[in-house]
Order: structure tokens, then C-alpha cells, then sequence
């Protein structure tokens, strides 16, 4: 039996803002999250690109010691956008402790800011070195921190899924707790994803010449998707959550349904790690649409992954291409915030979300002449007024890793 | 290193690192004070750095069924003893 799913609640930390309004405002104002590179001992004064999508505002986290203890700043982020969503949620905790509430939840590497304590204590030829580790050190760092650090602040017993995908991360928390509903193992799933800032993830994709260098002193004119003069992605810091439900369970407690999510899918290349791929990109869409059980013809807004690298971009644009011609609006939401990384999937569905609610499309930020190469798609240029009534998330990751969610307004 | 030193370095540990303020002697503190076993580790290694030597793996076993700050107090001291701290 399938069952329908729905989100309830939502809550992201991004670089254009945190609360709904301030999300909302940033998209109609053309607001930027992107500023210089804050300054650290380790890479900053050797990459070449010098502009971060930063969370440039204060968080409260009135967080326990005994939660604390055990939280990297990735995890400070997810429990933050987890705590923010049930509590809008207002469900019981009877429900949240039931095990029919799980959590899928995942950041692109845990804490590399923990990780870099830890290896600074081997290198750092003390005689303390191994004892200087700390006993959390692990819990703090480890690729399912973030999903463990909520199970244990908001106790909750359900099924743990924590992928660690890097950019299609939250994509897939969403796709498989949407699954792990629709196909009867949990009546309810937290699901997102979180990264912090991280300039490692900055000198990886500055080494694969991959990171925007040419912004550098105007880092909001940058990352550029579609744009004929984008010059490469920029790495972003953030967070996520959304709450799923079953949609019959959140009919009968009076939850308010922010939108369906409606199909799924994720797929590989199967070949190359880095170099994008039309043919995986198109079969991802092809399957998801599938899975929706929908045609193309009612797909209404595409939130394209569209990093603004030169060859990504022209990837994604021929494959939107292939499967929808010039039917739905695309934009690139990655021009107001850079690449939030492992967040980015979530935050992009919860502005799809926002959108859908509001009844607008926010352009694609510094698209200012399309590159040719990509002007096969009906690029939402400006703000518009206009109701989403079926949009699609797209996002792809190293690996070779490929998703496409789609929503549909209820 | 008298015994009294000792419960004053511990009570000071729990108050700056555990954020537990002047808990009973004989307090149990994981039902009492939340003291749960990751703060048990983090404890030993504070220990550490009191007595300024690593323990033992023999040491921190022993030190497994500890609940108490009167227990942490005896714990220590048998260890100051070994090292002729005291």
C-alpha cells in the first residue's frame, strides 16, 4: 500500500536569512548571503577563491550541557532547524518518543571543524597527542552526528537514515523519509541535512578550479548560474529541516500542510566522479517524474542545482531541456546563497515551499545574460507573480550521485 | 595533596566542566545530576591532568562503578596514593 506524504513544518539557517519572512524578503529584494571568506590559520590565504555563503547573523542556541556535549557546530545547526520544526509542529512527544517518528538527517563530512582539533592534536608533536582527544571527540565529529545528536535531544526511537552525499544529502534525507512513509515502515520523518563553515570544502573545489575566483573584491555578484560570465560555484554554510507526515495522520491532528511531496528518485552516472553528466541528470528527472506519476506538461517550477560551474550548468540546462523543452520556469537559488553543500537540498525545497505558499518566483540572482549554451530552458529572469502548483528540487553530487524531489501544492 | 584538596579540585571539575554546582557528597549523580557515561570519561581525563599522569586501562576500569563524589574522592586518592602524591 502507498500512502500519501506531506510536510508539516519547516525551518532552514541560510545565508540569506532564517526565519520564513526574512527567506522571503532576501528572494523578492535580490538579497545576497555571499561575503569574503572569514579569515583562518589553516587555508584561507592559500585558495584562490575568497568568498563564502556566510550565516552572517547571531543564533540563539539555548541548548543543555548534556545535549551540548556532544555537538560540533554542524550538529548546533541541525538541532537548532529540528527543535524550530516540531515545535511549529506541535506534536506530542508521546508521538515523537512512539517509534513511528524517525529522523533522516545528514551533513556532507560531521564536523571538520572537530575534525581539524583532532588531527591538530597528532601533528602537533606533544607527547599529549593521543590522550589530548577528547572522549566526544568522536560523537562530535563522525558522519551521523547530526542524526544521533537529534534522536537524542528530542528523543526520538523511529528508523536513523543519515546520508553523507555531500550536495544531494538532504535531497536524499527527504527522498527516502518521504519513502520510509509512503511505504508504511514510519508515520512520520524529520528530515534535512547541515554543514558549517568550512574552508576545506573551499580548497577542494579551488583545487579542481571548480570555486568562483573572479568576485572576489563584489562577492555578491557571485556564484552566477546559467550567467554567461559565472566563473564556478561558491561554498555555503547551513541548515535545514522539514517535517513529513503521513498525509491521513496530519489530516486528523489538524497539522498545517505546507505542500505533497508527490515522487522521488535518485540515480548515478555510473562512470565519472566529478564531471556532470546530461544523460544521469535527464534519467533522474525521467524517474522522478515517473515516480510522481505526472508528465512533464505539469511541472510548473524547476529549482535547478545549477552550481554556476562552467560546465555543470550547460549539463543540467540540456537535460531540463530534453524533458521539458521551455515548459516550466527554472531559477538557480544558489546565486542568493552560494552552495550550501549538504544543505542545499532541503533549504532549496523549503524556498520551493515558500514559494508555492506565497504564489512567486524568485529569478535566478546575477543571471544576467544567459550563456547560449544554456538558454534551451525558460529561465525565470524576473520576480513573478504567479502560482506554483508542481515544482521539481534537482541536485547532484560528487560521485556522480543525482536527485529530483517534486512537490505539489495541497 | 590532602583529600579535602582533592574534593575541592572535583567539586570545581564538576562546577566549570559539567555545569553541576555543589552536588550532595553522596548525591547519586547520573540519577541525580544527569552525570551520564561520556561525562564519566571526560572526567578520568580531567583526572589526568589533576594528578598530572595518565591512568591506567586497569584504572579506568576500576573506575566504572563510580557514583558518587565522596567515591570520586576515594577514587582519587587511591590514585595519589599509587603515584605518592599523598
Amino acid at each position: 500500500m502507498e500512502r500519501r506524504v506531506v510536510v508539516t513544518a519547516a525551518s532552514a539557517i541560510t545565508p540569506i536569512g532564517h526565519a520564513k519572512d526574512e527567506l522571503i524578503h532576501s528572494l523578492i529584494n535580490g538579497k545576497s548571503g555571499v561575503k569574503k571568506i572569514r579569515g583562518d590559520d589553516l587555508l584561507t590565504d592559500r585558495v584562490e577563491s575568497q568568498v563564502f555563503g556566510t550565516v552572517g547573523y547571531p543564533i540563539d542556541f539555548s541548548f543543555k550541557r548534556k545535549y551540548r556535549k556532544t555537538m560540533g557546530p554542524v550538529a548546533f545547526y541541525a538541532c537548532q532547524v529540528v527543535k524550530e520544526a516540531l515545535e511549529s509542529a506541535g506534536l506530542a512527544q508521546e508521538f515523537i518518543s512512539s517509534g513511528r517518528l524517525g529522523v533522516a538527517f545528514g551533513s556532507t563530512h560531521g564536523s571538520p571543524t572537530v575534525q581539524r582539533q583532532i588531527y591538530e592534536h597528532f601533528f602537533s608533536g606533544s607527547e599529549e597527542k593521543f590522550s589530548a582527544i577528547g572522549a566526544v571527540d568522536y560523537l562530535k565529529s563522525m558522519v551521523h552526528t547530526t542524526a544521533v545528536n537529534i534522536t537524542k535531544m528530542f528523543e526520538i526511537t523511529g528508523r536513523v537514515i543519515s546520508s553523507s552525499t555531500a550536495c544531494t544529502t538532504s535531497s536524499q534525507s527527504i527522498g527516502y523519509g518521504y519513502e520510509a512513509i509512503k511505504y508504511g515502515m514510519q508515520d512520520a520523518m524529520v528530515c534535512g541535512g547541515a554543514d558549517e563553515y568550512d574552508t576545506t570544502t573551499v580548497a577542494v573545489f579551488d583545487n579542481l578550479l571548480a570555486c568562483s575566483t573572479e568576485y572576489n573584491q563584489t562577492p555578491h555578484l557571485t556564484p552566477r548560474p546559467f550567467d554567461t560570465k559565472r566563473d564556478g560555484l561558491v561554498v555555503g554554510e547551513g541548515a535545514g529541516a522539514v517535517l513529513l507526515e503521513e498525509y491521513e495522520f496530519a489530516k486528523k491532528r489538524g497539522a498545517n500542510i505546507l505542500g505533497e511531496v508527490i515522487g522521488f528518485w535518485c540515480g548515478n552516472n555510473g562512470g565519472d566522479l566529478i564531471l556532470p553528466n546530461m544523460d544521469g541528470i535527464k534519467e533522474t528527472i525521467v524517474q522522478g517524474l515517473k515516480n510522481a506519476g505526472i508528465g512533464p506538461e505539469d511541472v510548473d517550477f524547476v529549482s535547478a542545482h545549477a552550481t554556476a560551474t562552467k560546465m555543470g550548468d550547460v549539463a543540467e540546462s540540456m537535460a531540463i531541456a530534453k524533458v521539458y523543452g521551455k515548459g516550466p520556469c527554472v531559477t538557480g537559488l544558489k546565486g542568493y546563497m552560494g552552495h550550501t553543500m549538504g544543505s542545499c537540498g532541503v533549504i532549496e525545497t523549503i524556498i520551493t515551499l515558500y514559494m508555492m505558499e506565497k504564489g512567486f518566483m524568485a529569478p535566478t540572482l546575477n543571471l544576467e545574460e544567459v550563456d547560449p549554451r544554456c538558454d534551451t530552458i525558460r529561465h525565470t529572469g524576473r520576480l513573478r507573480e504567479t502560482p506554483i502548483k508542481i515544482a521539481s528540487i534537482q541536485n547532484f553530487a560528487f560521485g556522480g550521485v543525482n536527485t529530483s524531489l517534486f512537490l505539489k501544492k495541497v | 595533596m590532602t583529600r579535602d584538596e582533592i574534593k575541592k579540585n572535583i567539586l570545581q571539575i564538576f562546577e566549570t566542566e559539567f555545569e553541576i554546582v555543589n552536588p550532595g557528597l553522596d548525591d547519586n549523580l547520573t540519577e541525580e545530576h544527569d552525570f551520564d557515561s561520556i561525562d564519566a570519561l571526560e572526567l578520568l581525563g580531567e583526572i589526568e591532568k589533576m594528578l598530572d599522569s595518565e591512568l591506567t586501562r586497569q584504572e579506568k576500569k576500576d573506575a566504572m562503578e563510580i557514583r558518587t563524589v565522596n567515591q570520586i574522592c576515594d577514587y582519587v586518592v587511591s590514585l595519589a596514593e599509587k603515584r605518592t602524591l599523598i
